[in-house]
């Protein structure tokens, strides 16, 4: 067996040297990003907001905690086959529970996710197990019932311990190191970003994620090879949500306060959302949809016609509206040219452009 | 001796008075072939869900009787906790996991394996269905009727079960392939000293293949016997083989 995968795994020389390359290239514009980002300007020279895609770091950032969200649902749904409209659910429960252990105990930050993480895989086991019963729509239905109890607990804990206007966080700190500007929160979640991709990758390629993908593809033929769905379904369910919840505790130090209504059943719809642009059981394409999803609408404002005349005025005006409107038709291209996600039209793309290579 | 697989008095329903196994009892020896035929809808799937625990799946239930495993009663265990008992099946309409690849398909088969032993049983799957070394990295729903077959056989086959049960093989395959199919699982059944309940269509086939068959009709046993006998008799000729044969 050991050559049968060998075989598939190893590549050609100059194959390889051009994926370390590109590898390379990224790592180097994943570690200048942040600096352009903030200083405006890059090697020296100063950079226009156009120029820039009207981004600034901590869009970014934001972007890099819904990366951890898309993830972790694309790992549920794309992947284990199991639908879920409580992604905002667990990541509340990640923020009430840094409430808890963080603002009113005032554990230490590392200690803090660990909590967020246990405390959502719990809840994730939970609203796991309607799965082992209900399927479907059916069990969507039962998925946002926990969102609503959820959130219901999140606000009733809010009120009791804190404010009307929301939760606040103290500046997170890892040891000396305090998280306390953009450029480290940057760092510091592109490195939890890549921790979870690569797990996750190589999560599915144990046996139990390939008995995962069993499971996606037919659950019935996976029951009769002797895989066992329900003991399966809830470690998938437990896995995702600690997942989801940490990125909610992350959000919440990030945002250093958050009140219940952040996390409404529109926050839990835009990662579904996303990994659907991203492409349905590719990890790689929930980073795109995550990136697509939070970047876009302000890439598109930027890029509004400066200046006078009633053309600017009238875009002016109702600027929100017309990005949303642009958006949306863009999602909508997407989806019906690229029915595949992103994840998809890459692979079309490569098969347009190196015909005869391996899909 | 106790037989491997045991059926003994075995009564299924769907829903609630809808009867599709009334009373049957049925029994594998151990290494024994053993075929389940009989008319569309006389229980063969049924029974074979009954035996590998699918049933609930499909909205039956076993109302009354037992199924015995080497004497143990499994009909209230689930369906993985039987094939970690040396249980395997080869569903009907193949059903393979079209999106992954071959490789990975047999891999869900090994799991219940050790992993020490994974790698040895993997060669001799390939040795036994050579096509499936040739187009392991491919996605499995690729491949062509016959060789999903030959992939759902070796899904199977992969775990080193004691028992196979096999729900028709021959749907949607051309005979040709069919019959060296057939050979080929006769040949692994009898190197792993696997005992196998074959449900089929084909009776002529089936009753070639088995040593010992059964007959089907409407929820009930109408007929028993060595595959010899089976054959023979008049009411088989009457109702499957056809008069000539």
């Amino acid at each position: 067996m050991s050559e049968a995968l060998a075989a598939s795994t190893t590549r050609t020389a100059p194959a390889r040297l051009g994926r370390v390359l590109w590898a390379a290239l990224l790592l180097a514009f994943l570690a200048y990003l942040p600096f352009v980002l903030s200083h405006r300007a890059a090697f020296g020279f100063r950079l226009s907001n156009v120029q820039l895609l009207n981004l600034g770091l901590s869009q970014i950032d934001l972007m890099l905690i819904a990366m951890l969200g898309a993830l972790s649902l694309n790992f549920l749904t794309g992947c284990a086959g199991l639908i879920s409209i409580g992604h905002a659910a667990f990541y509340a429960t990640g923020a009430m529970t840094a409430a808890i252990t963080g603002t009113l105990w005032g554990w230490p930050f590392p200690l803090v996710l660990l909590a967020a993480a246990l405390s959502g895989a719990v809840t994730g086991v939970l609203a796991g197990l309607p799965s082992l019963r209900v399927r479907g729509l059916y069990f969507v239905l039962s998925t946002l019932a926990v969102h609503h109890v959820v959130i219901y607990v999140f606000l009733q804990c809010q009120l009791h311990y804190f404010d009307v206007s929301g939760v606040p966080y103290e500046t997170a700190k890892l040891g000396a190191f305090a998280l306390d500007t953009p450029i480290r929160w940057y760092f510091f979640l592109l490195a939890a970003v890549a921790l979870v991709y690569w797990g996750l990758g190589n999560a599915l390629r144990t046996r139990e994620g390939r008995s995962m993908r069993a499971m996606r593809d037919h659950e019935m033929a996976a029951r009769a090879a002797g895989v066992d769905v329900r003991v399966l379904r809830l470690k998938a369910f437990a896995l995702s949500s600690a997942i989801a919840s940490t990125a909610g505790a992350l959000q919440a130090y990030f945002m250093t306060n958050i009140s219940s209504e952040a996390f409404g059943l529109d926050f839990a719809i835009q990662f579904i959302a996303m990994i659907i642009i991203g492409g349905l059981g590719s990890l790689r394409g929930s980073l795109f949809g995550a990136a697509i999803w939070l970047l876009l609408p302000s890439i598109i404002s930027g890029l509004a016609p400066q200046g006078g005349g009633a053309m600017a005025t009238l875009v002016a005006e109702h600027k929100p509206q017309l990005v949303q409107l642009i958006f949306g038709l863009m999602v909508i291209g997407l989806l019906i040219f690229a029915p595949g996600g992103m994840a998809g039209l890459g692979r079309s793309l490569r098969v347009l452009l190196f015909p005869g290579a391996r899909r | 001796m106790t037989p491997l697989l045991s059926i003994e008095s075995l009564s299924v329903s769907y829903g609630r008075n809808s009867v599709a196994l009334d009373a049957i009892s049925l029994a594998v020896p151990s290494g024994g072939v053993v075929a389940l035929l009989g008319a569309n809808g006389a229980g063969k799937t049924t029974l074979i869900r009954a035996a590998t625990g699918l049933l609930d799946f499909h909205g039956g239930a076993v109302a009354a009787g037992a199924v015995r495993f080497e004497g143990r009663p499994i009909h209230r265990m689930p369906p993985h906790a039987r094939v970690r008992m040396g249980m395997a099946q080869v569903p009907e309409g193949r059903l393979v996991f079209k999106k992954l690849s071959v490789l990975d398909n047999l891999m869900v088969g090994a799991s219940v394996l050790p992993a020490a032993k994974r790698a040895d049983s993997l060669a001799s799957i390939y040795a036994l269905f050579p096509r499936l070394q040739e187009r392991s990295g491919q996605a499995a729903g690729w491949l062509s009727g016959g060789e999903q077959q030959m992939l759902a056989l070796g899904r199977a086959l992969i775990g080193q079960p004691r028992l196979l049960l096999v729900d028709e093989l021959s749907l949607g395959l051309a005979p040709l392939i069919v019959r060296a199919i057939y050979q080929q699982l006769r040949s692994a059944a009898e190197r792993l000293g696997t005992a196998i309940l074959v449900v089929e269509q084909n009776a002529r086939l089936a009753l070639e293949f088995a040593s010992y068959a059964y007959v089907l009709d409407r929820g009930r046993v109408a007929l028993s016997g060595p595959a010899s006998e089976v054959a023979d008799s008049k009411e088989m000729r009457d109702s499957y083989l056809g008069v000539d044969s």
